[in-house]
């Protein structure tokens, strides 16, 4: 009686991992039918939502039950989200026992992030790759990197306060262009427009939208819709985050125009 | 041309440390996001245009990362988000934003398009790479499930 239960509960709590590290719905859906099918569940509801899913099992019969998660939108952890699939593959093909898939599945979502210093490497590097390729200079490049290491240190401080995601962005757009600004005034010969591109590309939103396309080509209206407006409006807190900066700045600097 | 597409390569795999991707995918995140680049490097030398060349990178960056993601047995995702990320319109938003402020309204009104026309076109990319029918790639991994 308890088992389709706990079938249930190992599909929903897998797709609900999967969800929070940033999968498409799509893929959430088809992951949780194809567990309850591996686990000969032959009555079954799936709803995923970008933000929740819904799921019920075996309804016309006494051991019926279903379940409701709700997921907020969370950070993008690829590496989880490939270690799942492969869990899910094996569960399919019937490699993988209940208990055993429970371990797993727990194993998967304790995969760590990087080590903050790993991650403030990278980031600086990739802003310096992109200031590069947005037509800056080597020395532009050299700028950048630096900008978006201070730029993640940032995010990993801001991170300890819970602060809002919009919050964070315009801070974070912010103390870039403000960087930037600082380094042009000391006299720097630098083209401070690509040291800011680049080093605004860690904020900008190219997950939110690339996964809000696959949501509506899936035909997923809804969580398409959700992701498109959190794609906007982070790009909306960029700007302001960077027009504000600017804005003081010409004021401070007595309406001298930049460059 | 080579040392753009090394740095693009870089770029990529930098952002695909960020979002956590498995440490033996780093490498093809990076080389999806080359090729998209590469792509867009080309479509631009031929004077296509913004758009038309966004379009045509994305839509090669969505075939090659469902290529290597069927051949790897991997989600299309971790390849799909970390690619894009060098067309994302990042300096469209800048100088969108920019010549708002500076009250530069031709300027405002010029880049705000093309950074919607690269959104869209961005969009349309990825949606005829995945128009193409999964049974293709499926070829690739007959192992799979």
């Amino acid at each position: 009686m308890a088992v389709t239960k706990e079938i249930l509960a190992l599909a929903v709590e897998m797709g609900d991992a999967l969800l929070r590290n940033g999968a498409e719905v799509y893929r959430v859906e088809d992951t949780v039918m194809h567990i309850l099918k591996a686990y000969e569940i032959e009555n079954y509801d799936v709803y995923v939502l970008s933000n929740g899913i819904f799921a019920s099992a075996n309804e016309d019969r006494d051991d019926a039950c279903s379940m409701i998660r709700h997921v907020p939108l969370g950070t993008t952890h690829l590496g989880r989200i490939a270690a799942l699939n492969q869990l899910s593959r094996e569960i399919c093909s019937h490699d993988c026992s209940l208990i055993d898939a429970w371990t797993r599945l727990d194993e998967c979502k304790s995969i760590p992030f990087g080590k903050q210093s790993i991650h403030v490497f990278f980031c600086g590097l990739g802003c310096g790759c992109f200031s590069y390729l947005f037509g800056g200079m080597p020395l532009d490049a050299v700028i950048s990197f630096f900008v978006g290491m201070l730029l993640q240190l940032f995010l990993f401080g801001l991170k300890r306060h819970k602060n809002s995601k919009f919050i964070t962005n315009i801070l974070g757009s912010a103390l870039v262009t403000l960087l930037s600004l600082v380094v042009l005034s000391l006299g720097a010969p630098i083209l401070y427009d690509k040291v800011i591109i680049g080093s605004i590309m860690p904020l900008v939103p190219g997950i939110a939208l690339t996964t809000s396309i696959r949501d509506f080509f899936n035909g997923d209206y809804l969580s398409g819709a959700i992701h498109m407006i959190d794609a906007i409006l982070t790009a909306f807190c960029i700007a302001v985050g960077v027009g504000a900066v600017i804005t003081i700045y010409r004021f401070v600097m007595g309406g001298a125009l930049l460059a | 041309m080579i040392l753009q597409f090394i740095i693009s390569m870089f770029a990529t795999l930098s952002f695909a440390v960020l979002f956590a991707a498995p440490k033996s995918e780093l490498v093809f995140c990076g080389l999806t996001g080359a090729i998209g680049w590469l792509v867009y490097l080309i479509g631009m030398n031929f004077d296509f245009g913004t758009a038309l060349a966004n379009l045509t990178a994305t839509f090669a960056l969505t075939v090659i990362s469902r290529i290597i993601a069927a051949v790897r047995k991997n989600p299309v995702t971790i390849y799909l988000i970390t690619g894009i990320f060098p067309l994302v319109p990042g300096a469209g938003i800048y100088y969108t934003s920019y010549y708002f402020i500076m009250n530069d309204m031709n300027e405002f009104s010029h880049y705000g398009m093309q950074t919607i026309k690269v959104a869209g076109a961005i969009v349309l990319g990825i949606i005829f790479g995945f128009a193409l029918p999964q049974s293709w790639f499926n070829a690739l991994h007959r192992r799979g499930r």
